[in-house]
């Protein structure tokens, strides 16, 4: 079989994927992106985003229809549930990725995998995830589930919030465990999640200082169990359903004994130039170390690697330069 | 979109498709507000076509179709089933990190 050769391939269609295979697409260079599932990403799951800038208000499921079409205007190849599974660099300085038993070839790569849901890891977790018995980690897709019931949403992001006022508009009564005294979601999300608190006919709850310690039940979820980190009391709170929402992890898991990845699992690289420690191979978006988690930060390091890939074409000895005045680009 | 090879079934045909096949059956509830549920498609679709003949994937809105849903007692999705001679032997709940590969894997060895 011959390889398929390409000037650029990006590793995931979420926006730093996409906003990549945009500018090197215009460039004028042969860019494939691949991507394990359908384009989008986290920001598919998304039904109301309010802070990307210039756009008051869009949905996820909108927005990524909107970036691909506009890649694929410009001649980007996109592939479908292409689940990469390796990356290497070649004798002759070609980089391939392979896809199972597909393998493509590129002169530079951009790795924008993304990141997916952490878990929060106490006993049951699992094991009621597995079953499918009231653990979720998307609002969106479970809420529907528990109308009528009690349900509890763990965590203190933007995520958390949205998707606490998603289940809000299902579930009898939502109660809401955060480790901290507040939140370090956006204030205009606290500010519309507090003022759906406490007032009367009200159907959430919120309790801070508090973490979950455990998942409990016969066959499904009966109860969590909570303890108050300062005062250290414990009790048994009855739910029949558990949205975990404490932060995200990167898909870097077939990077490992590649490249540098940090304790966590993010791709380790210079942040400005985005180059990892492989020449011709960029990390941009979620899957970073750095990384601010953003839709507009992940579109701004996709287009960044795009920039930096010319550069590199131009000028392969760029690669080893120290980010400084010296090595910065000029003349776009 | 064209279905390609994967089966939509109902709380009626659940019973002759699913039950009563003769090859194994991976069964995927799934609803059109779930997010996940149409980014898994395409690798379903893959799926039906690579284990065309052994595996037969179904498809089932849990929207139209609550009788088989709460029946299972469906409370996430999307999930997957995978039924042999009746019998269900297995499940996936949600898009895991690897989920092509996590599905085979599961499947493989129940294969006809």
């Amino acid at each position: 079989m011959v390889d398929a050769t390409y000037d650029v391939i990006i590793v995931g269609a979420g926006p730093a994927g996409l906003a990549a295979a945009l500018y090197t697409a215009r460039a004028r260079l042969r860019t494939l992106v691949l991507e394990r599932m359908i384009p989008g990403g986290q920001i598919y799951n998304t039904d109301r985003i309010e802070n990307y800038p210039g756009i008051i208000r869009v949905d996820g499921p909108s927005l990524i229809d909107q970036m691909q079409k506009q890649v694929e205007s410009f001649g980007a190849q996109l592939k479908t549930a292409a689940e990469v599974t390796r990356l290497e660099k070649l004798a002759d300085g070609l980089l391939a990725i392979h896809c199972g038993e597909d393998r493509f070839l590129g002169r530079a790569v951009v790795l924008a995998m993304g990141s997916h849901y952490r878990k929060l890891g106490v006993p049951g977790e699992d094991e009621f995830r597995n079953a499918g018995a009231g653990v979720s980690y998307c609002g969106t897709c479970d809420a529907p589930f528990f109308r009528d019931k009690e349900a509890v949403s763990i965590g203190g992001g933007n995520t958390a919030i949205e998707e606490t006022l998603h289940l809000l508009k299902y579930v009898k009564k939502a109660t809401l465990i955060h480790r901290r005294d507040q939140f370090r979601a956006e204030k205009v999300l606290v500010e519309e999640l507090l003022a759906k608190a406490g007032g009367p006919g009200s159907n959430l709850v919120i309790k801070y200082d508090t973490i979950a310690t455990a998942i409990q039940g016969q066959g499904r979820v009966q109860s969590v169990k909570l303890k108050n980190i300062k005062t250290g009391q414990q009790e048994d709170y009855p739910c029949e359903g558990v949205f975990i929402f404490v932060g995200m992890t990167p898909n870097t898991g077939f990077l490992k004994g590649t490249l540098e990845l940090s304790d966590q699992g993010f791709i380790v690289c210079d942040c400005a130039y985005l180059r990892t420690p492989i020449s011709g191979v960029f990390a941009a978006g979620d899957c970073r170390i750095g990384a601010a988690m953003q839709l507009a930060t992940a579109t701004g390091d996709g287009v960044n690697a795009a920039m930096m890939i010319k550069q590199y074409f131009r000028d392969p000895s760029w690669w080893t330069k120290p980010v400084s005045d010296a090595s910065q680009p000029s003349g776009w | 979109m064209t279905a390609g090879k994967t089966i939509e079934v109902t709380d009626d045909s659940f019973e002759t498709d699913v039950l009563q096949s003769d090859v194994p059956v991976l069964v995927d509830y799934w609803a059109p507000w779930c997010g996940p549920c149409r980014m898994a498609a395409p690798v379903l679709e893959k799926i039906a076509d690579e284990y065309e003949g052994r595996l037969k994937v179904c498809k089932i809105n849990v929207d139209d179709n609550r009788e088989v849903a709460s029946g299972y007692r469906i409370m996430s999705i999307p999930t997957l089933h995978l039924f042999k001679n009746g019998e269900l032997l297995d499940q996936i709940t949600g898009v895991t990190p690897n989920f092509e590969t996590d599905v085979k894997r599961k499947v493989e060895p129940h294969l006809s």
